[in-house]
C-alpha cells in the first residue's frame, strides 16, 4: 500500500513517513464519523545513536504504535520521550512503553509533574532549552494550546517544530497519513476551522490580530522546516503561509459566529 | 478532613506540594499579599453532594489517591457512592477515577457530553451530560452546563440548586499560603483579590493573553447574570459564600491584567 516518497497511504500500512533525514511521522488516525478524522500521532527523531519520541500517543493506538515504533527503530525502541502535555491522548502510553523499552527519560514541561501523574519526569521550562539525547531542543510558549503546561518542541538540528493542540486538521478518509506535500488539493479552510473551533474553545474570546501576530512573529524569528502537529497533517515550510491564512480566517469565523 | 460547606455538600481538598517556583516569582514581582518565606500551594478540590443519593464531583490528582479514598469513606460513612462526575478528563481532576470506581463499583460514571473523542479517555460508556441535563439526588438538584472558561474542550460546569452553588472548575482558582486550606474566601487573613487571582489565571488560562478584553469581560457579566450564584466552588480556589458579584468584578480585572501583562508562568 505504500508508494513514492516513503509515505503511508493507508492506516498503519507503513511504519513511518519521513519528514527530514532523521525525523519521521508515525501517523495514527481516529475516525470522528461523517467522513472526518483526526490524527493522534507521534513523531520520531533518530538522533545519532538514540531515538527520541515526541508524545506517546493514545492507548487507543497502543498496539499499532508499539509495532510501528519497534519497526522504525529496528527493535531498539526509544531512549527519550518528550511530551507536549500530559493530556491522555498524548501521554497515555508512557507506562506501557516503559515496560517494553525500559525506564527511558521523560521530559515534560509541567510545573508540578506529580500532579500530572509523572513523578519521574525531567522538567523542561517553557521558554527554555534542554539537551535531550544529544539534541538541542527549545521549549516554546504555545499560542495555540489547551493546557497551561503545554510546550511546543523545536528540534534545532532538523528545524522541525512539533505542536499540540493547534495546527490540527479534520482530514478526510483519503487524507490519512499525508503531509502537505501529498494532499492532492492542499488544506481546506473548513476543516482547519472545525478542528480549532472544537478543540481550543477559548478561541471564541480571541483577538485574532493579537493571536496571529504572535504566531507569525514566532515563525519570523525561527527557521522552521516543518510544522509537525500531533493532531494534523504535517505542514512543510512552503505551505505554512497558506495554512496560517486559512487559520486566521478560521479564528475570525469562530469569533464572528460565537457572538457574546 | 473534609469540610461541610452547605448542608450535605462536602469540600475535599488536596493541598498540593509546596511550590517554591511560584513563591519566587511572587517575591520577584513584589506581590503585596505574599509574605516571603511562606509556602505556596495550588490546591485541587473535589466536592461530595449527599442527598438521598450521593455524587462526587472530580477525583483529585494521582498524588492524592489515598486522600480522596479516605475522605470519601469518612463522609459517606458506610453509604454508597451513587455517581462520580468528572468536570473534564484532565489528570489532576480525573486521575483517580478507576481507583474510586474500584472501591465503589456501584457508582455511575458521569462525564461531559462535549466532543467526539470520549473513547480516547475511556469515557465511551460514561453517562454523558451537557447543557439542559439535570440530576436529582433527592434533596440536592444538579444542573450541567457548558464551561465558559476552561482548558480541555471536553469540559462541563455544574450548579446545585438548593445552595445556589456554581462549580466553575478551572476558573476562579488562586494560590494558597500554608494554613489557608479549606477556608472560605471571607475567612482569609491575607487579601483575596484580583492580584492573587491573576497569578493563577496567568498560568492556567495563559490564553487570556490573546483575548479581546471587552468581549471576555462581557462573558463574565453573562455568567453572573445566567447563574446568579450564591456560592462559588472552584476546583483550585477558596469557596466563596458571600459577595459573589464582587469576585466576578475581580475576574474582569484579571482578564485585563493577563491580556496586557502576559502569562505569569506555568502550572
Ligand atoms: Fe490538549
Ligand atoms: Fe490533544
Ligand atoms: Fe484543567
Ligand atoms: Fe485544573
Amino acid at each position: 500500500m505504500s508508494e513514492d516518497r516513503g509515505t503511508v497511504t493507508a492506516l498503519g500500512a507503513d511504519p513511518e513517513v519521513a519528514l527530514t533525514r532523521d525525523v519521521s511521522w508515525i501517523a495514527e488516525n481516529y475516525p470522528l464519523g461523517g467522513g472526518r478524522n483526526v490524527h493522534v500521532s507521534v513523531f520520531l527523531i533518530r538522533a545519532e545513536d538514540q531515538n527520541i519520541l515526541i508524545d506517546s500517543g493514545s492507548f487507543y493506538h497502543r498496539e499499532s504504535l508499539v509495532r510501528r515504533i519497534s519497526r522504525a527503530t529496528a527493535g531498539e525502541g526509544i531512549h527519550s520521550l518528550v511530551l507536549s502535555h500530559s493530556d491522555y491522548p498524548h501521554s497515555g502510553n508512557i507506562p506501557a512503553f516503559r515496560r517494553r523499552w525500559g525506564d527511558f527519560e521523560i521530559v515534560a514541561s509541567s510545573g508540578e509533574p506529580e500532579i500530572q501523574g509523572l513523578p519521574y519526569a525531567r522538567r523542561s521550562r517553557i521558554g527554555g532549552s534542554l539537551e535531550v539525547a544529544g539534541r538541542e531542543i527549545d521549549f516554546l510558549d504555545p499560542p495555540l494550546a489547551d493546557r497551561s503546561h503545554t510546550s511546543w518542541i523545536y528540534d534545532r538540528a532538523s528545524r522541525v517544530l512539533f505542536v499540540a493542540d493547534g495546527f490540527g486538521y479534520h482530514h478526510a478518509d483519503d487524507e490519512i497519513g499525508l503531509t502537505s506535500r501529498q494532499l492532492p488539493n492542499g488544506f481546506r479552510s473548513e476543516e482547519i476551522y472545525t478542528f480549532h473551533r472544537d478543540t481550543l474553545i477559548w478561541l471564541r474570546y480571541a483577538d485574532p490580530a493579537v493571536l496571529m501576530g504572535v504566531l507569525r512573529e514566532m515563525f519570523a524569528e525561527r527557521d522552521v522546516s516543518w510544522v509537525a502537529p500531533i493532531h494534523g497533517n504535517p505542514i512543510a515550510a512552503e505551505h505554512l503561509d497558506d495554512y496560517l491564512e486559512r487559520l486566521e480566517e478560521g479564528v475570525r469565523r469562530i469569533v464572528r459566529e460565537q457572538a457574546i | 478532613m473534609p469540610r461541610e460547606i452547605h448542608p450535605g455538600i462536602h469540600w475535599i481538598q488536596e493541598f498540593g506540594p509546596d511550590r517554591p517556583g511560584i513563591a519566587k516569582s511572587l517575591v520577584d514581582r513584589g506581590a503585596h499579599w505574599y509574605r516571603p518565606g511562606r509556602e505556596i500551594h495550588v490546591p485541587q478540590n473535589a466536592f461530595l453532594f449527599t442527598g438521598e443519593r450521593t455524587l462526587l464531583f472530580d477525583t483529585l490528582s494521582p498524588a492524592a489517591t489515598d486522600r480522596i479514598l479516605a475522605d470519601l469513606e469518612r463522609v459517606l460513612d458506610g453509604r454508597a457512592l451513587d455517581y462520580l462526575a468528572l468536570s473534564h478528563p484532565d489528570v489532576p481532576h480525573a486521575g483517580n477515577t478507576f481507583r474510586i470506581l474500584e472501591r465503589h463499583p456501584g457508582a455511575k460514571l458521569v462525564a461531559p457530553s462535549f466532543g467526539r473523542t470520549h473513547e480516547l479517555y475511556h469515557l465511551e460508556d460514561a453517562h454523558k451530560v451537557g447543557p439542559g441535563d439535570s440530576l436529582d439526588l433527592g434533596g440536592k438538584r444538579l444542573h450541567f452546563h457548558d464551561a465558559a472558561f476552561l482548558d480541555a474542550a471536553m469540559s462541563m460546569w455544574m450548579t446545585e440548586e438548593t445552595s445556589g452553588m456554581l462549580l466553575p472548575v478551572d476558573w476562579m482558582g488562586l494560590p494558597l499560603m500554608d494554613g489557608e486550606g479549606l477556608l472560605f474566601a471571607d475567612e482569609f487573613r491575607s487579601p483575596v483579590d484580583e492580584d492573587r487571582y491573576a497569578e493563577f489565571h496567568g498560568r492556567v488560562m495563559f490564553w487570556m493573553r490573546y483575548v479581546d478584553v471587552a468581549r471576555t469581560q462581557k462573558e463574565i457579566d453573562l455568567v453572573l447574570e445566567t447563574y446568579r450564584p450564591r456560592m462559588v466552588a472552584s476546583a483550585h480556589g477558596p469557596v466563596i459564600r458571600a459577595d459573589v458579584p464582587r469576585y466576578f468584578e475581580m475576574m474582569k480585572e484579571v482578564v485585563e491584567r493577563v491580556a496586557t501583562g502576559g502569562r505569569t508562568g506555568v502550572l
